[in-house]
This record gives structure tokens, C-alpha cells and sequence, in this order.
């Protein structure tokens, strides 16, 4: 998982206090709304990387055919508690095969980690008072899941025999070594 | 029951280490109300009127007698000795002090039991018939299922924050015992022509302010493709239930407004996972999985045919009435199912003490092979007795208060926990529930009423499901006072009771003094109304409600018109 320093990060949004802008200039890494991005994609130069803004209430399936062509979707929490950006996320995945970065920004607490990173996430804009070290623990609990996800849609009882036996070993062998690290 | 793997304990012990971690950072003032809130919803924890409140999962109500005394070691060690058995089949604990919530999670995960997803926008409890795998009338035992959803939908990535909560139920019986019509979403499950397994779908169901009965969504799906169906129906109300008010939030609202786009909309996201998803076929249940679970639900050993017992003429009368009441037949010859009442004067309904736990307990391995399950109207069953064991569980029963004859009558009332613990409820549920039974102490009076689905709720949420008791009772909150509005010809989908229908309310509400009796009106109306052989909601239904306005209005004292007709 990839956690985003907003100091460093080169994608970039459009507008500002004074609204949107009224001609858009290409250059890379620009973060763009689906307003912005229809007013462009017809031009937008080969290679030059681009990237999406969804709202949460944006169909994916809308801008499914130029998926190739975006390097970044971002997906939006307004807050936490607002689930709609992992069924985006999941239909970028698993049903469109989008291979960028899908980005998760706004209300994005720690303990989202693991439903985030299971729905196809895999940069996150953590907000502002929260602690990246808190988020890499909060990936670390589960042995496993019964349910897939994006990264291997198959369920637990879908997995080769012996999956279950394995993780529940891993899971232990993690816990005594970060017992012996300390 | 289903037997626990490894996996199954690691995950839960997980998640209990989970829980004990945000609680920490809660406590230590890193994690704030607000984001806490959420996460503890999600493991069961409800702040509440006096106390954080628990709500523990019993999966699709079965409880083993060794869980059910760790229940009683935890109403005694961290509560105030007693815990309250709800309408889904779960558990409650009221008295528990926030900074021990973890600990009580750790006591849980030893015995394979949890508080996930109890709460919170999610999938919750998968709740079920509390005679599955014993009735007489079973198709298909839904327990199976039940727990291959329920492993589903444990901490599904994608369906952890819906709109709303999210309840299924699944029915394997040819009566509806689970009142499936009245969930978000209601499972009946069917053999088709070909004897093949299946499942009708009814989606939009659902209590609170817009009572509404599910829609049919599907006639079958081959049980192999019921998690993909699911999948279908939850992303559907996930991406367009409304976030914008929390009172049109569930997917009944959504259903209702959409009508048959929803259903084309379902439709065809379960075709495109299929078709076109990245492995979409990979939740497809296999014969294996199905198997390995099944393997949990077979007959007890030891249970097998018996010849009836003979009757026995001697027996006491109250005995009989017990049989008649709290015992009822049995898939297996020579077996019964038996329901220990946890309704009685001078408990609120479902409630039971940490010594009657035990008491349960005991009863269960003595006679029902260790087993139990919690009923969606609040009491307990024993689901493997001997026939001829009946009068020794009698005896027993009745020292630990659990035989009061009065399974289906009227005072075998649901009551949520209501304003004496719930800070949501506009009004206490307990002290009307507690009249009523007072009222109809007479157990002769309460035979010849017959069965009578008497159902409260405090409050609009419905917790008691009072919409679909043959007589509901909703608080609401009138002027800061404690109003009763009474409601008539409810029906959960039962055979008693009819197919599901919200019941109609009878007039301008009632004070707290004249609700128990209006009941009683109500109840005298049938008496004095009714034909050979009619039940109450048979009458109700002959009659309509109009009939029960006036004998009902007649009780009001403080609540009588200003002006009275002539």
C-alpha cells in the first residue's frame, strides 16, 4: 500500500478558489474532475500521464473505455463511514481490469486499511491526524478471509487444501517473530 | 452445530485482538468518540442508556450449552447477572463497563462467539426457523446455508459501510417461522421441479416508519449461486441506497422507489460478475464446501427412531397443558422440540439471569444433547428431546422457571428492552409487558384466547417487530410523555398469522395507564365476536378493525375526546 505524502505527490488538481479553469493546458499529473476529463479526452496527448477524479456517486462503468488511458482514479470518502468508493473500487478491479493506481482520498482512517486494500486500493491519502504506522498494523491482524477480493477472487473454501492450515500457521509464526523482534 | 476449525477460531481471536487494539487507542484518547463509534458498532457495542450495551452473535440462533454457560460467566463477571434475548436471535448484556468490553470479547472468542457485525451498516445476524434440521415440516435444513452466508458476509471488504443495516433471514420450512418477508432480504428455500435445491429471493423488506413486505426479486436461484446473487443485490444497494437521510436509508426504500429497474439492475450485475469479473465464478458454492459444513448439522449421535411412549393417564393436568403448549413434534419418531419460556410475571420477556443460563444449560445437556437455540420471539428451545424424557424435563423446567404453558398465547409476548435501557425508545416497553401478563395471569383465560401474537416496541425502530403482531404496541413520544399507539391484524407469514402484513393502527394513541386496557377491550371483542373454532387473528381479520375501534376507545380516561359522543 502506498501512503501518500500530499507534500511530494506530483498528481495535481485543477482549479482553485476562483473556480474552475477555463481552458485546460495538458501536462502530467494532472488530477482530473469527469467534467474536466470530457472537456479533454478527445485530444488528450498519447503518453502523457493523466489521471481521474471520481465522486463516489460517479459511475465507474461511464468511464470504463478510457480506463486504458489514465494512469490514476482517484476514489473519494466524504466520510469514512460512506462506503460507496469500495464498489467503485472493486468494479475498477475486477470488472473493468484497470491496472493504475486507484487511489483512496478524503475522510481515510487507519482502520480502513484492510477493506480498502481487499477492494483494490492500493495508495491511500491517509487524513490529516492519522499515523501511517497505525495503518500498516491495522493490515496485520487476519490470518485470512473467507470471502476473495480483488486480489484473489476465491473464497477460503475455493482455496487449494491446505490454505486455511497454512494461514493459521503463518499467522502464528508472524506473532512469535514480532514477539522475538522485541 | 457447526464445528469450528482452526481458521474459524484464529479469525475470531483475531478479531477480538482487533477490537482490544482500537479500544486502547480509543481509551488512550488516540482514537476520538466519533471514529470509535463506528468500529465498535461493527463488534457489537452500543453506548446506551445506563451502560455500553453488547449484543453477541448466536448464528442463526444456535447455541451450544457450553457457550451458553460462558454467557452466564459473563452476565455474573462483568454485568449485573442477567442478559436479554432479542428478536434476531442474539443476545444482549446491558451492564458492561466500556474498559472491559475487550476482555468479554476474549472470554467469547474462547467458547467460538462474537459480537461481529452485530451491529453497524453491514450485514448482520443471518437469522433462521429456531426448529431448523428438527421440524416436522422441513424441505431443507437452512443451517448449511445459513453459515456458508454468514462466513460470506463475516467483515466482507466491500459491504462493511452500506447505507444502512442489513438483515437476511432464511426459511427451510414449508411454514415461514422466520418472518422472512419482513427483511432486507428473505430467503425460502424450495426444490424446483427436478428436485434440485434452490432459493426464492424476496428483496425489501423491512419495519421502522414505512413497514413493507418484500418484493420477489427472484423464483430460484440454484443454491451454488447464491453468494454471486447476494454479491448482486448488496453492490445494487451499496452504490444507490440513499446516504442523504438515514431514515430512507435501508434497501426497502430503495426497492420502492426504483421498482423494476432495481430488479433489471440486480439482474444484470449478477450476470456481469459471472460473465465478466475477474474470476466471477469463484463464489459459486461448491458440492465440497456445502459438504463440510453440512457435515457439522447431521442428527446427535445417539438420536435415532424411537417408538412414542405411551400415554400416560395419571400424568398431571398442568403436564399436559405444558405438551400442548411448549412441545412440538418432531422430524425424527419419538423426539419433540421443547420450548423453555423465558416469559413470565415478574421477568421482562427474553430476559434471563446468569443462574437460568446455567439452568439452560444444564437442561440442554440432559436432555438435547448439549444443543439450544434462541427463538425469534425471545424464548429458548431444546431441539433433540426424547419423548419419553418429557416428564423428567418437565420437572426440571419447571424448578428453573423455564415451564410456563403459555408458548404462542398471549402472554408469550415480544418485548424489546424498551426506555428502561435503550436510549433510542420514546417509551418503556417493560412496564406494559409486565401488566399485560399480570392481566392475563389466568392460564385458563390465556388457553381459551388461544394464540395471540402480541408484540412491543418502544419505539419506531421496531425492535419488538410490533408491525407484524397481531396486536402491536409502538411507543411514541408525545408532549415528553409515555404514549401507546395500539395497531391490529399484524401477521408475520406464520400459519397462525397469515402472509406478512404491517397491522393498522386503531386510533389516536394511549396513555400509559390505559394501554393494558385497551388490550384487554381488544381481547374481550374476540371473546364476545367471534365463531366456532376462529383464532383472534382470524376474527380480526373476518371482522376488520373497525370493530375493536370503539370497545378500545371506550377505556380512554385521559385520553376521551374533549367533546364526547352522544
Amino acid at each position: 500500500m502506498n501512503f501518500i505524502d500530499p507534500h511530494r505527490d506530483p498528481w495535481r488538481t485543477l482549479g482553485g478558489d476562483d473556480g474552475p479553469p477555463v481552458s485546460i493546458t495538458p501536462a502530467a499529473h494532472l488530477l482530473l474532475d469527469l467534467n474536466q476529463w470530457h472537456a479533454v479526452r478527445a485530444h488528450w496527448p498519447v503518453g502523457l500521464a493523466v489521471g481521474l477524479k471520481l465522486a463516489n456517486d460517479q459511475d465507474v462503468e461511464g468511464v470504463a473505455q478510457d480506463l486504458p488511458r489514465l494512469s490514476l482514479v482517484a476514489l473519494h470518502f466524504p466520510k469514512w463511514v460512506d462506503g460507496r468508493a469500495y464498489s467503485q473500487a472493486r468494479l475498477l478491479r475486477a470488472r473493468w481490469r484497470f491496472a493504475g493506481q486507484v487511489r483512496a482520498t478524503g475522510d481515510v482512517l487507519v482502520d480502513m486499511l484492510p477493506l480498502l486494500h481487499r477492494t483494490g486500493f492500493d495508495a491511500v491519502v491517509l487524513r490529516a491526524d492519522q499515523r501511517e504506522d497505525a495503518a500498516r498494523r491495522a493490515l496485520g491482524f487476519f490470518p485470512g478471509h473467507y470471502q476473495g477480493d480483488v486480489h484473489d477472487n476465491r473464497p477460503l473454501f475455493a482455496q487449494p487444501a491446505g490454505t486455511a492450515s497454512r494461514l493459521v500457521a503463518d499467522a502464528a509464526q508472524r506473532f512469535v517473530d514480532e514477539g522475538a523482534a522485541i | 452445530m457447526y464445528q469450528y476449525t482452526d481458521f474459524d477460531r484464529a479469525f475470531v481471536r483475531a478479531r477480538a485482538a482487533q477490537f482490544r487494539d482500537q479500544l486502547d487507542r480509543h481509551l488512550r484518547g488516540e482514537l476520538p468518540d466519533d471514529d470509535f463509534r463506528a468500529l465498535r458498532l461493527q463488534n457489537g457495542w452500543y453506548v446506551q442508556r445506563h451502560a455500553p450495551m453488547l449484543r453477541v452473535a448466536v448464528p442463526y440462533g444456535a447455541l451450544s450449552s457450553h457457550q451458553l454457560r460462558a454467557l452466564a460467566r459473563i452476565a455474573r463477571d462483568f454485568d449485573r447477572g442477567w442478559g436479554h434475548f432479542t428478536t434476531r436471535q442474539n443476545l444482549q448484556f446491558n451492564w458492561i463497563p466500556l474498559a472491559r468490553a475487550a476482555d468479554v470479547m476474549d472470554v467469547l472468542a474462547a467458547v467460538d462467539m462474537h459480537g461481529i457485525q452485530t451491529s453497524g451498516n453491514c450485514i448482520r445476524n443471518i437469522t433462521s426457523d429456531a426448529f431448523a434440521g428438527v421440524a416436522p415440516d422441513e424441505v431443507v435444513d437452512p443451517r448449511p446455508y445459513c453459515e456458508i452466508l454468514r462466513q460470506w458476509s463475516t467483515l466482507h471488504p466491500e459491504f462493511a459501510f452500506l447505507p444502512r443495516k442489513f438483515k437476511i433471514a432464511v426459511s427451510g420450512a414449508r411454514e415461514d417461522r422466520a418472518a422472512i418477508g419482513w427483511h432486507d432480504i428473505g430467503l425460502q428455500l424450495v426444490r424446483n421441479d427436478a428436485g434440485e435445491v434452490g432459493f426464492e429471493v424476496l428483496v425489501g423488506g423491512g419495519m421502522g416508519r414505512t413497514p413493507i413486505i418484500g418484493t420477489r426479486a427472484s423464483a430460484f436461484v440454484p443454491w451454488q449461486q447464491i453468494l454471486v446473487y447476494l454479491e448482486a443485490v448488496v453492490r445494487v444497494y451499496n452504490r444507490y441506497g440513499r446516504r442523504d437521510n438515514a431514515y430512507k436509508a435501508r434497501i426497502k426504500i430503495l426497492v420502492k422507489a426504483e421498482g423494476q429497474r432495481f430488479f433489471d439492475a440486480v439482474q444484470a450485475e449478477f450476470r456481469a460478475i459471472l460473465d465478466r469479473d475477474v474470476d466471477g465464478a469463484a463464489h459459486i458454492v461448491t458440492q465440497a464446501e456445502l459438504d463440510r459444513v453440512a457435515a457439522s448439522f447431521t442428527v446427535p449421535q445417539g438420536v435415532r427412531a424411537e417408538a412414542e411412549p405411551a400415554a400416560d393417564p395419571s400424568a398431571p393436568r398442568a403436564f399436559a397443558r405444558w405438551v400442548q403448549r411448549n412441545v412440538r413434534g418432531h422430524r425424527v419418531p419419538g423426539y419433540r422440540a421443547v420450548t423453555l419460556s423465558l416469559k413470565r410475571a415478574g421477568l421482562p420477556p427474553g430476559d434471563a439471569t446468569d443462574g437460568q443460563m446455567d439452568a439452560a444449560a444444564d437442561l440442554a445437556d440432559r436432555y438435547s444433547h448439549g444443543e439450544l437455540r434462541v427463538t425469534h420471539q425471545q424464548n429458548l428451545v431444546l431441539p433433540w428431546v426424547r419423548a419419553a424424557d418429557l416428564p423428567a424435563l418437565w420437572d426440571a423446567a419447571r424448578a428453573s422457571g423455564f415451564a410456563t404453558p403459555n408458548v404462542g398465547l398471549v402472554t408469550d409476548m415480544i418485548a424489546c428492552p424498551g426506555g428502561d435501557y435503550c436510549a433510542l425508545a420514546n417509551a418503556r416497553s417493560i412496564p406494559v409487558a409486565e401488566q399485560i401478563t399480570e392481566r392475563f395471569a389466568d392460564i385458563d383465560e390465556q388457553e381459551d384466547l388461544g394464540e395471540v401474537d402480541l408484540h412491543i416496541s418502544g419505539c419506531i425502530n421496531s425492535c419488538g417487530h410490533h408491525h407484524s403482531g397481531h396486536i402491536g404496541i409502538l411507543g411514541v413520544d408525545k408532549d415528553g410523555a409515555e404514549w401507546y399507539q395500539l395497531t391490529l391484524g399484524g401477521a408475520d407469514g406464520s400459519s397462525r398469522s397469515g402472509a406478512p402484513t404491517p397491522g393498522k393502527v386503531i386510533g389516536p394513541s394511549f396513555a400509559a395507564d390505559e394501554i393494558a386496557d385497551a388490550v384487554e377491550a381488544v381481547l374481550d371483542t374476540y371473546r364476545a365476536r367471534r365463531q366456532a373454532g376462529e383464532s383472534f387473528a382470524d376474527t380480526v381479520r373476518r371482522l376488520g378493525i373497525d370493530d375493536f375501534k370503539a370497545p378500545a376507545n371506550a377505556v380512554r380516561r385521559s385520553t376521551a375526546p374533549a367533546s364526547a359522543a352522544a
